[in-house]
């Protein structure tokens, strides 16, 4: 049962990792371009809506604000700082999100100070139980937005002449450009969903676990969901997402006590500080060493 | 129709891939591109359909018209939109989208009518109808042929360029695709530029024939004044 209880947590915050990932899925899909700044803005999101609920807007309004804004500002990033760098290599542009990232923090920790913030609540306080385990509103409304968002997400890509555009411009550049699309738009497009799914993201996440610049580091904790999802599969995202919630959240819970517990009885090791911190990274070595294309994704091989 | 005029262009701002070309193809008629490897043939319909500046390259001088509308410095989208299309070199589609995907991605941009010429598309080439559903990606060579030319025609173009249709194909299919190409100019009136380095199919169809070579253009003439012999010398030259 209690395994049963760590997943359910587990779920909720693997749902919003698969949010955020979603972002970097989409804007590696059609511009090549892996974006470390996502954590980023997952932060100022956060921030964001913390900021406009400190002036006195309800909490839901302000989330809802924020996530136009960070939509802005994702646009306007890829307006200001990557069109620009059009001729420049890949790898110039991924050093330049890096820079975006670092940029983010700065301006942050200037307005907002270094220290952990109680973020306001987004849902109402309270828990229900379900056959002996409890789901705080806060874990299933995380949930279920993210859910809906992804699942909203996913079909408006497959579904919509715009998310069309995207896959055209994800699946060759050149005959994109051939058939009339702006390409560059198409990129801006992506940005500007990117950065509002990490907005939301990241608010999610800051009602979960409170906020800090820390939080950008769950850009970092996304790169293993999109490698082990498969780099550019949007669905592989999603699962991958999920899994890694639920294996921190049972690392956390039951592995972590475990090892302490026989590290104490055999040796003078007392903690293994944050196992659950580890996980991805651990997850990501294994997932390249036995299956370097990620689990959803494919093999590159092309018909000549 | 199209008037390309001392048109020069270079790659990362030092490479001269074309010098001083003049082009001019008349409305309605089919004019063949003809040189070697390298000659430059591709860069010229590139530059004309506005691509060169995604691949670091740029037109240095002349300029390229058509109808009268200066086609320097236009995006792409733009240029399509005014009624050129052009199928590029390797087959280029989306192979991990649909046939019918791929057909309505062209037509997004040239949505008025689309439905009519999507008709028209998949009566000439009803293996487009039949792989419909499945990944451009399993198509052969000279059914995703058939596949680009149906997205250039699904942009309802006046002035259709093909870069090298026949490279990579079966001599069987290589008849085809020039068929096609007859077709489309006898049917609808299309005016259509060809590149390609030597066929001889191609000289009966062409009204009008250039010929490049190290990026200059060294002939213009009608067809039935080139040979074998003569292009070899040319290409040679």
């Amino acid at each position: 049962m209690f395994v049963l209880q760590l997943a359910v947590a587990g779920i909720a915050i693997g749902s919003v990792y698969a949010l955020i990932a979603l972002g970097i899925v989409l804007i590696y899909k059609c511009s090549g371009v892996v974006n470390f700044a996502q954590g980023g803005y997952a932060m100022l999101g956060a921030f964001i809506t913390y900021g406009l609920t400190s002036v006195g807007l309800p909490s839901v309004i302000a989330l809802v604000l924020a996530i136009a804004v960070m939509g802005g500002l994702g646009a306007l990033t890829q307006i200001l700082v990557l069109r620009p760098m059009l001729k420049a290599p890949v790898v110039a542009v991924m050093m330049a999100t890096l820079g975006i990232l670092i940029t983010f923090r700065a301006v942050c920790l200037l307005i907002w100070g270094p220290d952990q913030i109680g973020f306001p609540a987004l849902f109402p306080i309270g828990a229900i139980e379900l056959s002996g385990i409890f789901m705080t509103y806060n874990y299933i409304a995380a949930f279920l937005l993210s859910a809906i968002l992804c699942a909203g997400f996913l079909a408006f890509y497959h579904y919509t002449p715009i998310g069309l555009m995207q896959r055209c411009t994800a699946d060759n550049t050149r005959a994109a450009l051939a058939v009339g699309i702006h390409v560059s738009n198409q990129v801006t497009i992506a940005w500007t969903a990117s950065a509002m799914l990490a907005g939301l993201g990241g608010a999610l996440l800051a009602s979960l676990n409170g906020l800090s610049l820390g939080l950008s580091n769950i850009g970092l904790v996304a790169f293993p969901v999109i490698v082990l999802g498969g780099m550019t599969s949007l669905p592989g995202a999603v699962v991958a997402g999920l899994v890694l919630g639920i294996l921190q959240a049972v690392t956390d819970g039951v592995l972590t006590p475990a090892i302490e517990r026989f590290l104490r009885e055999h040796t003078d090791i007392y903690s293994v500080g944050t196992l659950q911190q580890v996980i991805p990274y651990a997850l990501l070595v294994l997932v390249l060493l036995v299956r370097p294309q990620g689990i959803f994704g494919t093999k590159e091989s092309e018909r000549v | 129709m199209l008037d390309v005029s001392g048109l020069s262009v270079r790659y990362d701002s030092v490479i001269a891939a074309l010098e001083g070309i003049d082009f001019e193809v008349g409305e309605g008629r089919i004019v063949a591109l003809l040189g070697p490897n390298g000659a430059g043939k591709s860069t010229l319909l590139k530059a004309i359909a506005g691509m060169l500046p995604f691949e670091q390259g740029e037109i240095a001088s002349g300029k390229a018209v058509f109808d009268g509308v200066l086609l320097n410095g236009k995006h792409p989208a733009a240029i399509t939109r005014s009624g050129i299309a052009l199928v590029q070199d390797g087959r280029q589609c989306f192979r991990n989208l649909s046939v019918g995907e791929n057909l309505k991605a062209a037509s997004f941009r040239h949505s008025k009518g689309a439905e009519d010429r999507l008709q028209l598309v998949l009566t000439y080439f009803p293996i487009l109808e039949e792989f419909y559903a499945r990944p451009a990606g399993v198509l052969s060579g000279g059914q995703l042929q058939m596949l680009v030319i149906g997205m250039a025609l699904m942009i309802q173009p006046r002035l259709l360029m093909l870069d090298e249709p026949s490279l990579g194909l079966s001599p069987v299919m290589v008849q085809s695709v020039f068929e096609i190409v007859e077709r489309l100019h006898q049917d609808l009136g299309m005016t259509v530029v060809v590149a390609e380095q030597t066929v001889p199919r191609l000289m009966e169809i062409a009204d009008d024939v250039y010929v490049l070579s190290r990026g200059h253009s060294v002939l213009h003439a009608p067809p039935d004044e080139i040979d074998e012999d003569r292009l070899q010398s040319l290409y040679l030259s």
